[in-house]
Order: structure tokens, then sequence, then C-alpha cells
């Protein structure tokens, strides 16, 4: 018995010395006496099957070099509890995994998904672990594009979430064109929105393979409508509509932006095209993966997404035709407005701690350790973010919060670079970049891969553009960055269904052009008044 | 059991008493309908509340009355969810007697028994296939650009026809391929009924002097007529289940307006878009629908057929 006391006594003693410890000590990267086990559940997609899984066929998603980072800095191990294909398949396990109350211990979440989490009082407050174990550059990185990442993830004065912060820049649209189309065809590179459409109809109606079958499309569109590859957000935004974000209208009130008058003129415009056949009649089935074996086959050289499309989908269709050239140039406007590319906040997914984690601030090491690895003053990110021959390797992290400025400022720099040639003044990304460049230049096979890098930041590369909209004052942020409100909560997505199933009727013609203003008013009806509502009551607090 | 009135002198304890031990092997079947039927109904309330599931079910929730019901009303995808649903279930019922029947018919009359088994074993053998598989091979035969059966269509000059894309075809696409995959398997059916059909009837007809047709007519049909009016008044059951498996494996947006089912609207609502209050009111509507469905088909079946499981 006494013995036992004893050692209750020493073990009561250890315990209270090594919380004094981690309440002083609360190191940024402080590694774990014992090896502890965090448990995440994720998404995976082709970009890391093609890009690094097919290169590194004994690697697993628990057995690479950034699980083995962590393990081995942080002493956290990293697994997971599920895996699925697919962000859609992703959502909907975790609605699910959420409605029974199976909830992950760490978790990335959408902002809806959060505020279910703390209606249900599963997941814990997390700024206090911030305070405390956020590293000086961590916070200096999340906090760089201003609050709103954690206004997003704030409820009652909480922070329930860590952003995985990333540049709302990034997600603008541009419009990806097939210049040796354009050159066969002596087209210039569309500059009006007539000009977009004829390139359409000239592409569609051309015959570049000399089958004697017009097999091409106009433009590409997949059928979630808003992605970051065939997305009709640029098209939207030349008529002065803007899909899924709160924008102002006159009267300096919050709208949404799809019930603009001009997201009607929009699909009035994509139906005419459809019925002159320059879009798939199956699109409304097609995923972006599915409508990709168009561009890569050489069956479509013309449509809307994000700056990264040159390395997937587009690489693909380069490796199989030397010949062929994509460049990725600013939308155009189809009214006499001035035209605004819309962007978002650019956090896409906040991880949240299920309350009852034993560890919960070794996720907010995990946010140290990327960010310090990929941007901090070592300069290693060639080795963790995207070296040359396992791409997308920074998808191997469960946690992906991004230094929201490193591409514009990795671009900038190599533009410094290409006037005045002094490669020491390039660093970190940039260099690693650079030397990505260079390889391409060099006209190798191996460097022939890169080709998708060259056209993001290469003389005449998508960032430039980007970089462009934002100099000129050409985006439209979305001004409603709270956390969702109670009715967005549990109306919205059946909300944006619809919206999705309406549009994609009109633009197959299924439904006249008119049935937009049945759209609206049940958008009212539904819920969206009252959404509308809340969002204003929102928007008066921060104005 | 029907007359009562000459039963027995027994008292009443004596009766239960002899009855005793069938009812004890009841009593599992009971339990377990009980457990898995009846008390899985309490779930009902949550088509009057906003449910937050991790509250519990018995949780505190907040009641809201009649609003999920209302929401559904002004949802524009119930009502055509409701149309489509009715639709397609009566067409497939109505195949799935008509085909099979036929089919089993048909294949009695051949005399050749190797053709007859062979014939049998494939056309039952979709039905072993699910949704999921079928799903994608259809998915690529039926397709537009290049499938196989727009293909053979194009022989003869017809246009591609985008069967899982067009409204104007995919109920028409829904059905027939529920009744391919399906036909065979009920073949067996009728058959096993067919091969229970007394010889000597068709002697005597033939020395009668009837044709083969005359005695299919006259002998084979109305020797049938009990089990098809069973297996009739079994499928009106699913009279509002449309298919799930099927739907959800062929569909997408824009064939919602004439493909979309209750079912996999109460998916959407309830698993994608986590509106569990919504969702349960939309199943809820469906059972108050279905019961009353299969009451009044329960009893024509009694009034006009004679007919009656219970």
């Amino acid at each position: 018995m006494k013995k036992l006391s004893v050692f209750l006594a020493v073990m009561l003693a250890m315990a209270l010395l090594s919380s004094a410890c981690l309440a002083e000590a609360a190191d940024p990267l402080g590694k774990y006496d014992e090896m502890i086990t965090v448990h995440f559940v994720r998404d995976t997609d082709d970009t890391l099957d093609a890009n690094y899984f097919s290169q590194h066929p004994d690697k697993t998603m628990t057995d690479n070099l950034w699980c083995d980072l962590y393990r081995d800095v942080l002493n956290i191990n990293v697994e997971y509890d599920w895996i699925v294909k697919s962000g859609d398949e992703y959502d909907q396990k975790l609605n699910t995994a959420i409605a029974v109350g199976d909830i992950p211990e760490f978790v990335n979440v959408s902002t809806l998904q959060l505020k279910q989490l703390v209606e249900a009082d599963a997941i814990m407050p997390l700024e206090e672990i911030y305070e405390k174990y956020a590293s000086p550059f961590a916070k200096e990185i999340m906090e760089s594009t201003g609050p709103s990442p954690f206004n997003a993830a704030t409820i009652d004065g909480h922070l329930y979430g860590l952003p995985n912060v990333d540049s709302p820049l990034m997600i603008a649209d541009l419009l990806w064109v097939r210049t040796d189309w354009l050159e066969k065809l002596g087209l210039p590179i569309p500059t009006t929105m007539d000009e977009v459409l004829a390139t359409a109809e000239a592409f569609a109606n051309a015959d570049f393979d000399g089958n004697g079958v017009k097999d091409t499309l106009g433009i590409a569109i997949a059928k979630d409508l808003w992605g970051q590859l065939f997305s009709l957000r640029g098209f939207f935004n030349a008529f002065d509509a803007y899909p899924g974000i709160w924008v102002e209208d006159e009267n300096g009130n919050l709208v949404y932006g799809s019930t603009l008058p001009g997201a009607k003129d929009a699909l009035r415009t994509l139906n005419e095209m459809y019925k002159k056949g320059l879009i798939d009649p199956e699109f409304g089935v097609k995923d972006g993966g599915k409508v990709a074996e168009a561009t890569t086959a050489g069956k479509c050289g013309l449509f809307y997404g994000a700056q990264w499309n040159s390395i997937y989908p587009l690489q693909s269709c380069v490796n199989l035709d030397k010949d062929a050239q994509w460049r990725a140039v600013s939308i155009v406007s189809a009214t006499d407005k001035p035209l605004k590319a819309q962007t978002n906040v650019g956090t896409l997914s906040w991880t949240v701690v299920r309350k009852d984690v034993a560890h919960p601030e070794a996720v907010m090491k995990m946010f140290n350790l990327f960010i310090e690895k990929n941007w901090g003053p070592d300069n290693e990110n060639g080795i963790y973010y995207a070296p040359l021959d396992s791409e997308s390797i920074w998808k191997l992290s469960p946690v992906v919060p991004t230094n929201p400025h490193k591409n514009d400022g990795a671009f900038l720099d190599l533009e410094q670079y290409r006037k005045d040639g002094d490669e020491s003044k390039v660093q970190g990304e940039a260099l690693s970049i650079l030397k990505k460049l260079q390889a391409f230049e060099s006209g190798s096979e191996d460097g022939f891969a890169l080709w998708g890098w060259e056209r993001i930041y290469g003389a005449e590369g998508a960032y430039g553009v980007l970089i462009d909209y934002d100099a000129k004052g050409m985006t439209q942020d979305n001004l409603f960055v709270g956390a969702p409100t109670e009715t967005m909560t549990s109306k919205m997505s059946t909300l944006t269904d619809l919206q999705d199933e309406v549009f994609t009727k009109i633009i197959l013609g299924e439904e006249d052009v008119d049935a937009f203003d049945k759209f609206v008013s049940d958008f009212n009806t539904l819920g969206g008044a009252d959404i509308t509502r809340e969002v204003n009551e929102w928007y008066a607090t921060v104005k | 059991m029907h007359n009562t009135a000459k039963a027995p002198s027994l008292s009443r304890n004596g009766r239960l008493k002899r009855e005793l031990p069938f009812h004890l092997m009841l009593l599992p079947g009971v339990i377990v309908v009980f457990i898995y039927m009846y008390i899985p109904l309490s779930g009902l309330i949550i088509a009057f509340q906003k449910f937050i599931p991790a509250k519990g079910l018995f949780g505190n929730q907040k009641w809201i009355g009649w609003d999920n019901f209302i929401y559904l009303y002004q949802l524009p995808g119930a009502i055509s969810a409701l149309r489509n649903t009715v639709i397609i279930a009566f067409f497939k019922m109505i195949l799935h007697l008509i085909i099979p029947i036929t089919v089993s018919i048909l294949l009695n009359e051949i005399r050749s028994s190797a053709f007859r088994r062979t014939a049998q074993t494939l056309i039952y053998l979709p039905h072993f296939l699910s949704w999921i598989i079928l799903g994608g091979i259809l998915i690529d035969i039926l397709s537009p650009n290049g499938g196989f059966v727009n293909r053979i269509l194009g022989l003869f000059g017809v246009q591609p026809i985008f069967f899982l894309g067009s409204n104007d075809y995919f109920r028409f696409t829904l059905i027939a391929t529920d009744v391919w995959k399906e036909f065979g398997f009920n073949t067996i059916v009728y058959l096993a009924a067919i091969t229970n059909i007394d010889p000597n009837q068709y002697e005597a007809a033939t020395i009668d002097g009837a044709n083969r047709f005359q005695k299919m007519i006259y002998i084979t049909l109305p020797n049938m007529r009990m089990i098809i009016v069973l297996m009739m008044v079994l499928s009106l059951g699913n009279v509002l289940n449309a298919g799930f498996d099927q739907v959800f494996n062929l569909y997408s947006k824009q064939v919602y307006s004439t493909g979309d089912i209750l079912d996999t609207f109460i998916y959407r609502i309830g698993l994608i878009d986590a509106q569990f209050g919504v969702a349960t009111a939309m199943g809820m509507f469906k059972s108050v629908i279905s019961t009353l469905f299969i009451s009044v088909s329960y009893y024509c079946a009694y009034r006009f057929a004679d007919y009656r499981i219970f």
C-alpha cells in the first residue's frame, strides 16, 4: 500500500511537472517525449496519383516524406480513419459522419460543416492554442490576408477552426486558349466577348486533326460549373454576375451574386452557344477529370479555369501533341461595365479538433512545421513543396496552410530576374521554380514535363494575368466573410443545388431562359430571403 | 378457422395452454419486427424538428411544427419527384408482370429442353449484377458519342440519342433497363407455376382438337391466375419504390425533372444537404401515401379477384 502511494505521488509530481513545462515553454515546434498518434480523414485526387504515386509506387498516404517529417521532428504519427477519392465523396462521407456523431479527431471542414459541428457542441475552441503555440512566422503567414479567414471560423467570439490559408487571388478565373489553333485559323487572342464566342465557334467548326469530322468542342464545361477547372465563373463575371459570392448592390446591401440580372444574360448566351453545338450535350454528367479527356485528346481548345490548369490537365495534352500550345489570358467583359474577376476568401478548409482530443496543440505544431519547411528561412521548399520529380508532394500533409503571397511573390521575383538576370536574388520557392523553368528551356525530355510550370511562371505566364487583375483593381471579393448564418447552415446547399440544376437545364435548353426568374423567386422563398437578411445584419456590424 | 361456432368448447385457459408453444415460436419474429420496424418509427419526430444530430434523437431539439412539410411543398423538385416515382414504379410493375408471363409461356412451348434451359439461364444472369456495375456499363453502351446502341441505331440513319441525359428518354431507359435486368428472374416463378399444371388437362384438350394457341389461352393462363394475382399484390408494396440503386447510378442533374424519385430526393436532402428534418418529413409523407395505395389495391384485389393474403 505504501509502495502504491509513493508511486502515485511520483506520478502526480511528474504529471504536474510536465504540464508546468507545457504551460511555460509552449514550444511551437516542440517534440513530444512519447510518440502521439493523431487521426485525420482525407480525400485524394488525380493530381496526386498522376504526379506522385505513379512515380513512387512504394509510398502510401501514411508512409511518405511528410508523415516521416511529422514523426521525426514532432514525434507525431499521422493516421487516417478513412481516405476517399474525391472532394464530393469527402463531403458526403463527412456529412454522414457528422450526422451519426462519428467525428474524426482532427478534420478539415468547410465553414458550413464547422457551424454544424459547433451547434453539435462537438469541437473545441482553438484561440488559446493558436495564441500559445503558433510560431511568429506561422502567425505572420496566416494573418497576411487580413482577419477574414479567422472571422469565417469564429462563432460567439471563439475561433473553432485553424484556417488552411491560401491566396484569394489564386482562384480567379482565367481564359485558357490553344494558341496554336488561333494561329492556324489566323485569329487574335480574344479580348471581347464577341471574340470569345467567335473563337469558340471557329474551334468547333475546324477540323484540326483532319479526320473529316467536326468533333471539337467550342468551350468545355464540367458538371460542377463553378470549380477551378472548366468553370463558368469567368463567363458569368463577364456579364457582371458573381455566382456563389455576396456582392453589394447599388444601395450598398449585399446580394447573392448568382441572382443578379447579368446571370440571365450569361445563361442566354450559353444556351445560344449550346444550340450552335459549341457545348458538349453530355457536360451535365461529366466531372472535371472526364472533361479533361477532351482537352488531352485535342478535342477542345478553350475554357475558363484557374492558373494551375496547365500542370493538370493540360500537361497531358502537350505530352501527346508536342505542337500544342496553351496560354492563359485575361477574362473579357460582355458589358460596358468594368470587368471584375471574382475571388473569395482564399481559405477553402479549416482544421477543427474534436472536444475530447488529448493533444489539440499537435495540429498547431503541424501548421507551424508545414509553414516553416515550405516558406521558412531554410529554403527547403524545393524538397517539401513541389520537387522536380514529385509534383504535388505538399498535398501529402493533412494540413496545408499556404503562404497566400507565395505565388505572386515568386512570379514577381522571376520577373525581376528576367529583367536583370541576377540569380542570386532569387530564393526559396522562386528558386525552385526557376530551376524548373530552366529545365524546360533546356529542351530536354525531362524538362518538357515542366511545360505546365512555364505556362504559369514564364514571361507570358498565368500569374502575370492574375497580378494584373490585382494591380488594376479588377477583382470582386466575396463581401460576406463571416461564419455561416443560421439559415445558411441548413438551407444554402439545397439552394446551390437548385441553382446548378436550373442553370444546367437552361444551358441545355431543357428550360426556357425565363426559368431564371422563377429560380430567383424560388431562391427567396426557400430561405434565400432569410439568408440575405442575416448576411446584411452581419454586414452592418463590420461596415 | 372460419367456423369458430363449431369449435370445440375448450375453455379460454385450455385453448391458451394448447396454443402457447405456437405463440412462443412466433415470439422471436415479433420481437425482431418490433425492434427493427416499430422502434425506428419514433424517429419520425425528426420531421417536426430543426434537427441537430449531435443532440441526440430525444435531446433538446427545436420543435418547428409543420415547417419542414411546408418547405418541402415549396421545393420545386419535390412534386416532380413524387410524379416521377409514381410513373416509373407504375410502368415497372405492369411490365414486370406482363413480360415475364409472356416469356415463361413462350419458353414453355419450346420443345428442345437444352435450348430452353440455356435461354432461361442467360436471361436471368443480369439479375445478379449490381446496379453499380450495370450503371458503368450502361453509361458506356448508351453514350451518344460512339456508344454501342447508338452505333447500331446509326446504321439505320437514326441521330444519336442521349438516353441517360435527355428528359424525353430517361424514364423509358430506366424502365427498359430494369425490366431487362429482372424479367429473367421473374420468369422462373411463372415457369414453376406452369410445370405444376396437370398434364391431363392438355391431353384432354388435344383430344378435343385444341391447337397450341388455344391450349395456352384456355389452360395455361387460367391455371396461372392465382400466382399472377399473388405476384401483383406483393408488388403493390413497391408502388412508391421506383428503385433507388438504379436511378442513383444512372441519373444526373439534367434529368432530375423526369428521373428524380422520392428516394434519391430524400437521399440528397438528408445525406448531402444534411437537412434531416426535411428528409424525414419526405420519408414520412412517402410512407403515408404508400400505406394508402397498398390498402386500396389490397382491397381491390380482394374485391375483384377474390384474393387475400390474410
